[in-house]
């Protein structure tokens, strides 16, 4: 069965998305911590975490159709992709009113997102 | 100037942003519950419903301006504190001296939170504490 091979690729990239959100988390509260205001290099990190979040994304989405069956995949699918909206619209939120606490709002939008992907982790070898 | 909206600047920001998030989480989490198994622990499953609701009104009240959002701000997390003190302390009791099992991951309340890293009972404490501090003089 596909089974043994689709969970790795899971855990793998769950890894990878939760270790750069998890970082992109740390920049933005030493950011706050140094009184600067986001610049180019935190659009940067937020566009990288968000780009891997589109990836995991699509690939779990896909995995999901086709495989083995998840657990409500409608909701599944639904959390997928409110993983990939979170931090834009923090992104947007963080800069509409550029301070010091913009670091901070874009680390709580990191640390939301990786607590959900990790929840949907649970979703997923629960059902496998 | 005084027109600001106090409550959405500067670190009241993040705590908004927090808000916003616990509201998108409890409010979905009790989406799921109530559409796909209502029936084995409605109780609980309301509550998350009530949580979710909660958080929404107080993001709106700290997001918006004027009085009106502020009462709404105050009304909500107020409720939020009441909620999370009252359900958290049902939850730990046995199951069987309150007559509702609710289960740790059952509600955003329940064992005050312990499900979220107590989050929940330190959010509106929080949540009090700026709106006091932001309060026109």
């Amino acid at each position: 069965m596909a089974v043994g091979r689709v969970v790795p690729v899971i855990a793998a990239l769950v890894w990878v998305v939760v270790v750069a959100a998890g970082a992109l988390a740390v920049f933005g509260l030493v950011t706050t911590a140094l009184n600067r205001v986001p610049g180019r290099a935190m659009r940067l990190a937020v566009g990288g975490v968000v780009a891997l979040l589109a990836v995991q994304a699509a690939v779990a989405a896909v995995l999901a159709l086709t495989g083995p069956g998840v657990p409500e995949l409608s909701t599944f699918l639904i959390y997928l992709v409110v993983s990939v909206c979170v931090l834009p619209i923090g992104w947007q939120f963080a800069t509409a009113e550029p301070s010091r606490w913009s670091g901070a709002v874009i680390a709580a939008a990191a640390i939301g997102t990786a607590v959900a992907v990790v929840r949907l982790q649970g979703l997923w070898t629960a059902g496998v | 100037m005084s027109d600001r909206p106090a409550t959405a600047t500067g670190p009241g920001r993040v705590l908004i942003a927090v808000y916003a998030i616990f509201a998108l989480s409890a409010t979905a989490r009790a989406g799921v519950q109530i559409a796909t198994r209502f029936d084995e622990a409605p109780v609980p499953y309301l509550l998350s419903a009530v949580a979710g609701v909660v958080y929404i009104l107080a993001t709106i009240g700290l997001a918006g301006r004027g009085p009106g959002a502020r009462r709404l701000a105050w009304g909500a997390v107020g409720f939020e504190l009441f909620g999370v003190l009252v359900v958290g302390t049902l939850s730990v009791f046995d199951a069987a001296a309150t007559g509702i099992d609710m289960g740790p991951e059952d509600t955003v309340w329940s064992a005050f939170g312990r499900g979220y890293g107590f989050i929940p009972l330190v959010l509106p404490l929080v949540g009090l504490w700026w709106l006091r501090r932001t309060r026109p003089r």
